[in-house]
């Protein structure tokens, strides 16, 4: 476990400093990245002020919601981008899988280490600005067990994106290519976590409840923390079950990843 | 001697599908798929002894890549038995493979973006490489395989043959002793080949390492393998010395002439004209059917020469003709199925 860690650790080491190669070049990727990331909240709070609210929430009530899915997604894309299935696959199809397997270390770890991407930093800083933004705007409603929380959401967050990302990845070892309709859960998924969820209509709520436990991760714990109304009448206490689904989750995509790299093969050219 | 690759009746199967097409198709496809069964290794045995260097060819299909996969534990056989250095390659691969090195002459092992010295260091600490080990392994490819060159250049900014040399020193650096190459000299020009071939011969000569090598260029088996394994339709249709094949199945030569005058036909017995250009008339024939002191003897009886030459079939086109007539397969099978 230790030297595991360790190689770990060199690998992410390595990729870092070789990304850092040209400093200049790094820096304007991850400001641009920012950018263009933080356009899109600009141009929707642009448009919300023209309305005051959505669903009963105010422009800094759903930059939390927008604020922490953002910074969560880009925490969790920096550290597991190897299991990015739009990467993963075509790294199947070409054998790249099969030189991990030739080399005598944990697969996981291998594919964990496999692509860190830095530049992700980009997203990570967007989403904190919007979550610091929302901050200052909802203050008044904290508690120090709300501000502890909040943590507490981000890794549930990491861990309930990196589940998706791994179970896309596993997927590809029977389609050898990235199924498209993954998307609409990674990606639709985070998508649909940034907005207060009551305003979706019933089947895509229904969706990310049962299908993709999305609402869990977000929903529930904004009403508590933000004091909103909830028009779900779900009960309080679903807006602790973050932490408690997330690494279900989480525990549940590893096992499939086991499963589906102890019954990978190679084809046969 | 006991032998480190103990491979014994090795069947791998696969099944092809046949999908329907179009919208419906895709959903008949999850009900009803029809499938061919391949059998793309068919009961093969062989043993490698340890030292030996031994190359493994066949036309494209036969079944090298899914043998040297069964072997290197990507793939899960059929049926039949493997064992290589003492593991069942595809059951314990963690441990198995910290003592074999392999190349795939398609693929790189190295990170692409990272600085191949990058690479190499991060091999080092996947197989624990001890560092007096490590270094005067590096220090000794460094040198043989001009290394320092492109030490600290990305590994996708390589050409073929600089990345071949790379990989081969990555598969090397933590002593295995037994090492797979498929394919390391594909695509490569002919000054770059030979450096590998070099190479690999010094691995094994050297060394003592154990290599089994796949490979469509004849001129690598001439080069480097007195043992020679052809594989044709997932059956091992030939495993012996090379010098035994080609002088069993070659033995064909050619006897270019060069007449001081037309003629139309210029005819000879025992002999099959190839080409026959103008003046100019290339004849072929067998080794053990006639000499060619024979049929120069004969060709100057009703003829005039104004020049000739004697050639031997190059070794590359002996064993494709070997392949194209399967002259081994049906040999074999007949030997080993007597009823048929």
């Amino acid at each position: 476990m230790k030297r595991s860690l360790s190689l770990l650790a060199k690998l992410l080491k390595i990729q870092v400093r070789s990304q850092l190669q040209y400093p200049t070049s790094f820096i304007l990727e991850v400001l641009s990245s920012l950018l263009i990331q933080g356009f899109f909240f600009v141009a929707f709070g642009l448009t919300l002020i023209r309305f005051d609210q959505i669903g009963g929430w105010n422009l800094g009530e759903v930059a939390f919601v927008w604020g922490i899915t953002e910074f969560s997604f880009g925490i969790m894309d920096m550290f597991f981008s190897g299991f990015d299935y739009d990467s993963f696959g075509p790294m199947v199809r070409r054998g790249g899988f099969d030189q991990l397997l030739l080399r005598p270390v944990n697969i996981t770890l291998q594919v964990l280490g496999s692509r860190f991407v830095l530049r992700r930093l980009g997203r990570i800083a967007e989403g904190l600005v919007i979550l610091i933004f929302s901050i200052i705007q909802i203050h008044a409603s904290l508690s120090i067990v709300k501000v502890l929380y909040i943590p507490v959401l981000v890794i549930s967050q990491v861990l309930f994106f990196s589940s998706l990302f791994i179970i896309g990845a596993t997927t590809t070892f029977w389609t050898m290519d990235r199924l498209e309709i993954l998307n609409v859960f990674t990606y639709g998924g985070g998508e649909v976590m940034s907005y207060p969820m009551h305003i979706f209509p019933r089947s895509i709520r229904l969706i990310f409840t049962f299908i993709v436990p999305a609402i869990f991760l977000s929903y529930y714990p904004a009403v508590y923390i933000l004091n909103k109304p909830n028009p779900l009448g779900s009960p309080a206490f679903f807006a602790f079950l973050a932490p408690f689904i997330s690494a279900f989750m989480f525990l549940l995509a590893l096992r499939f990843w086991r499963f589906g790299v102890k019954n990978y093969q190679s084809t046969g050219s | 001697m006991s032998s480190i690759i103990h491979v014994q009746d090795l069947v791998k199967t696969f099944k092809i599908y046949h999908d329907h097409k179009g919208y419906l198709g895709a959903i008949r496809n999850l009900f009803d798929r029809k499938y061919d069964l391949v059998h793309a290794v068919d009961q093969i045995n062989f043993d490698i002894h340890p030292g030996e260097l031994v190359g493994y060819i066949g036309p494209n299909g036969a079944g090298k890549s899914t043998t040297i996969k069964m072997l290197t534990g990507l793939l899960v056989p059929t049926s039949g038995e493997v064992r290589v250095n003492g593991y069942i390659p595809w059951k314990e691969r963690k441990t198995y493979v910290k003592h074999i090195g392999a190349v795939f002459g398609q693929r790189t092992t190295l990170w692409w973006d990272l600085p191949l010295s990058d690479s190499l260091t991060l091999l080092q600490h996947i197989y624990e490489i001890p560092d007096p080990l490590y270094k005067k392994n590096l220090a000794m490819f460094r040198e043989i395989l001009e290394l320092d060159a492109f030490m600290n250049t990305p590994v996708r900014s390589l050409s073929l043959g600089q990345r071949m040399r790379a990989d081969l020193c990555a598969a090397m650096l933590h002593d295995p002793k037994l090492v797979f190459l498929d394919e390391p000299t594909i695509g490569l020009d002919v000054v770059a080949k030979e450096r590998i071939r070099e190479f690999i011969q010094f691995i094994n000569r050297e060394r003592g390492t154990t290599i089994l090598l796949t490979t469509h260029d004849i001129a690598d088996v001439a080069k480097l393998c007195e043992r020679v394994m052809i594989i044709d339709h997932g059956k091992i249709v030939f495993d012996g010395k090379l010098d035994h094949l080609l002088r069993t199945y070659g033995g064909r030569r050619f006897l270019s002439v060069q007449f001081a005058e037309i003629y139309p036909e210029p005819v000879l017995e025992n002999a099959d004209i190839i080409k026959m250009e103008g003046n100019n008339v290339v004849y072929s024939f067998m080794r053990d059917t006639v000499s060619a002191s024979h049929l120069i003897h004969k060709l100057s009886e009703s003829y005039r020469i104004a020049d000739l030459e004697v050639n031997d079939q190059p070794i590359e086109d002996t064993i494709r003709e070997i392949y194209e007539k399967q002259l081994l397969y049906n040999h074999n099978h007949d030997k080993k199925n007597p009823a048929s």
